[in-house]
């Protein structure tokens, strides 16, 4: 049999092959070079599949491919470090491989729909920025090690810039994707420390494998082993939570995470399908994606547990209630995402890291149909954003609504939809393990308060949309959408329903069914993985221990489920009293300056300028350092010899006399220099 | 070889030598005109010749005859070459000043 790991590098090699004919002979193909991108990610999507089958049937891999400096260890500083490009295939990077490639393939569908039937301009150049973002994120994904993922983790940040400032003659879309690449590369530059401080005090930068950095972190934990190195004087564990909190900058800045949440709801300029790609699969998903990745590492130490819980759940609550007055579609869904990975890290940093994954799966597949829902909207309502102006369109098209309706149920976390599992679980994973620990108690709090919020905004949205009485002409009349809008969305919107079934935790700990926690044997290796990565492992050397409320695990299960359940209806339930009647009222404004707050994102925006100008003397500083200190220095030598050589060449007169001259007082000169040297005058 | 030119000490020789050599030097230095140069070069030569021929008396030793004979040889060629750069010159400039032709210079 042929082996499926061998064709791990084509998954990543596809997407960036239709990037290459897109960029190259786009003009000259069909549909701006649409059906190169559909049919490599369609290659991916089989691709990835048959890896997942593969690893199903008990195998994984984890293979260096390519040395790029200093093979066998030629020596980079005194722990002779290895510089790699490789692949690590496990359950997880599996797993992920098919939700990327699927949606990518989903949304290079819907683009024909969105940009082509649209007649947008430039469509060579927006299917080679999808190849492109597909085929890093999916580098990112299959990466073996942390350089490398750093790598596909930039080139993913440029690709988004180069997405979201796609329609760069507005004045908008440009500024947005300047302030997406700058606020992400203010994480990145913490990240980038991180990937030089695990090099320094590993010597190796692997995620899987005994030669691995989270298993040689855990044996020096355990004094069974030791670190090349450590900052002097500075204890081991301290150390290695600075290493962690340092590789989570990068994290937060991708996953929106507060503080650095600012960019994502301004990316929306770009187009529809870049921001179902960069919510549900790429960009913001890598974050979370690199936290599970070295989950083995951040596990180790309690305090970045706790931190990257309770920032989870802080984001989760506070992106959650700016959500709640947006009046713009996307808008709306931007805040959902941002909340949505707050409860990712929670999950992540109470020690669900099933939970976690298990949410980024669904989260991958509802929040991909709700934009690519919204996109449908859009197109049906000429490209007006604006809810208010919209209303009643359930009827005019009835596939999007009811797509839509089980993204936004999913979304809500409504039982059975695939968000009620998966956050279910996660609320329970933070409640069990934060009992003792005020910190993780907190981020649960906050993340179940931002349950009836989620439910409240999400069916704000879906009844001002589609609900009631059409409240401008183009809603009375909307443009019909052709199938490559509608099939995605019956695609998506069959998994939002089905996706929770892979993981019904609660169901299988109240009546002691065995097997039905797919996702759970996955990640814990039960067909097949590779050692030191297993759920299992991650809960052996994980901080926490699990206490229960009233009723011991059944009893718990049951009450949080409950819990989040009502407050979800609680909030649905409000959403449908106010919003859903014929003409309803901007109920908002009745929250008075509470509103002006939340509708201007708690004024974060202008914080970060208000900081950016205080700060602009230091980097004024640092301009002047560069350019007078660095550059004065190198502009110097080179002034120098060039000066000099300028003096010096008006020698060559041209006059054989003066020539002759020289030549004499040369040999004078040598003479004398000899025989002072030599002695002859003494 | 008579016993008065034995008889002289050698240093008399590079005396006669390095004064000869000096006063080519000069002209190569001070004259302006080509011809002045080549009688000039012959000058510096011969000042070689003269230290090769004493020497070559002092140590009983044939070799440094030769390569006097060898010099007067290539001081032939040299002239013939000389001789033709200068006309050359003086067909380009209309002068054999060799301060005149400064093209190749920065």
């Amino acid at each position: 049999m042929v082996d499926a790991f061998a064709y791990v590098p084509a998954i990543v090699l596809l997407p960036f092959f239709s990037f290459l004919v897109a960029l190259g002979a786009g003009r000259y193909l069909p549909k701006g070079g649409a059906f190169g991108g559909v049919a490599a990610t369609a290659g991916s999507f089989l691709l990835s599949i048959w890896v997942a089958a593969t690893v199903a049937g008990g195998q994984a891999y984890n293979e260096t491919l390519y040395y790029w400096a200093s093979e066998g260890g030629a020596g980079i500083g005194p722990t002779d470090i290895e510089l790699s490009f490789g692949v690590l295939i496990d359950p997880l990077s599996a797993l992920m491989l098919v939700i990327v490639t699927l949606v990518a393939l989903l949304v290079h569908v819907f683009s024909l729909g969105y940009m082509n039937d649209e007649d947008e301009t430039g469509l060579p150049r927006y299917y080679a920025g999808l190849g492109l973002f597909t085929a890093s994120m999916l580098g990112f994904v299959v990466a073996d090690n942390l350089l490398m993922a750093f790598m596909f983790f930039e080139l993913v940040g440029l690709c988004s810039y180069l997405l979201i400032g796609f329609n760069f003659r507005e004045p908008g879309p440009p500024s947005a994707a300047k302030k997406a690449f700058l606020v992400t590369r203010f994480g990145d530059y913490f990240f980038l420390v991180g990937v030089v401080a695990v090099f320094a005090t590993f010597g190796t930068a692997q995620f899987a494998g005994p030669e691995s950095f989270p298993a040689l972190a855990d044996a020096a934990l355990n004094g069974s082993g030791s670190v090349a190195w450590t900052p002097g004087g500075v204890e081991l564990g301290t150390w290695l939570t600075v290493v962690g909190l340092l590789v989570l900058g990068g994290v937060v800045g991708k996953s929106a995470q507060f503080p650095l949440h600012t960019w994502l709801p301004d990316a929306m300029e770009g187009p529809t399908p870049v921001s179902a790609l960069i919510h549900a699969a790429t960009m913001v998903a890598a974050g979370v994606y690199l936290v599970a990745r070295m989950y083995g590492f951040y596990v180790l130490t309690p305090t970045t547990m706790a931190v990257i819980a309770f920032v989870g759940g802080f984001t989760a609550l506070f992106a959650a209630t700016m959500g709640v007055v947006k009046d713009e579609l996307k808008q709306v869904l931007a805040y959902s995402t941002i909340s949505q990975y707050g409860y990712m890290m929670l999950a992540l940093g109470a020690g669900g890291y099933v939970a976690a994954v298990f949410h980024l799966t669904t989260h991958a597949f509802f929040k991909a149909l709700l934009f690519l829902g919204a996109g449908s909207v859009i197109i049906a309502m000429h490209h007006n954003e604006d809810m208010w102006d919209m209303g009643g369109l359930k009827s005019r098209m009835p596939v999007t609504y009811y797509t839509f309706l089980a993204g936004s149920l999913a979304l809500a976390g409504i039982f059975p939809f695939a968000g009620f599992w998966s956050k279910d679980e996660i609320l329970y994973e933070a409640l069990v393990h934060g009992l003792d620990d005020p910190l993780l108690l907190g981020g649960y709090v906050m993340g179940l308060l931002a349950v009836p919020v989620t439910a409240f905004y999400t069916f704000r949205m879906v009844f001002l949309t589609f609900h009631g009485e059409p409240r401008s002409d183009t809603a009375r009349d909307p443009k019909s959408v052709g199938w490559n809008v509608k099939g995605p969305l019956t695609v998506l919107g069959s998994l939002a329903v089905v996706t929770g079934f892979i993981n019904m935790v609660p169901v299988q700990k109240v009546l002691g069914l065995e097997g039905i926690d797919l996702l759970h044997l996955w990640l814990d290796n039960h067909w097949g993985g590779i050692e030191g990565l297993s759920s299992h492992h991650y809960a052996d050397i994980g901080p926490y221990s699990s206490a229960y409320l009233v009723g011991g695990e059944v009893g718990t299960v049951l009450v949080g489920a409950v819990v989040s359940l009502g407050l979800a209806l609680l909030g649905l339930g409000l959403a449908w009293r106010l919003y859903n009647v014929a003409s309803p009222t901007e109920h908002t404004a009745k929250l008075g300056g509470v509103k002006d707050v939340l509708y201007n994102n708690y004024y974060l925006d202008e914080l970060q300028v208000w900081l950016a100008y205080r700060t602009e003397d230091v980097a004024g500083g640092a301009d002047t350092f560069d350019q007078g200190i660095i550059d004065g220095v190198v502009n110097g030598v080179s002034s120098v010899s060039l000066t000099g050589g300028g003096r010096i060449r008006k020698l060559q007169s041209g006059v054989v006399s003066q020539y002759a001259a020289l030549l004499t007082f040369g040999l004078v000169a040598l003479l004398l220099v000899l025989g002072a040297t030599g002695g002859w005058f003494l | 070889m008579s016993a008065v030119a034995a008889s002289i000490p050698p240093s008399w020789y590079l005396l006669l030598a390095s004064a000869v050599f000096c006063i080519g030097l000069f002209g190569v230095l001070t004259r302006r005109s080509a011809l002045y140069f080549l009688m000039s070069v012959e000058l510096m030569m011969n000042a070689a010749n003269i230290n090769f021929v004493a020497f070559a008396l002092y140590y009983g030793d044939l070799t440094g005859q030769v390569f006097a004979l060898f010099v007067i040889a290539l001081a032939a060629a040299e002239v013939a070459i000389g001789i033709g750069i200068i006309l050359v010159l003086y067909r380009n400039f209309g002068t054999t000043d060799v301060t005149v032709p400064a093209e190749m210079r920065w």
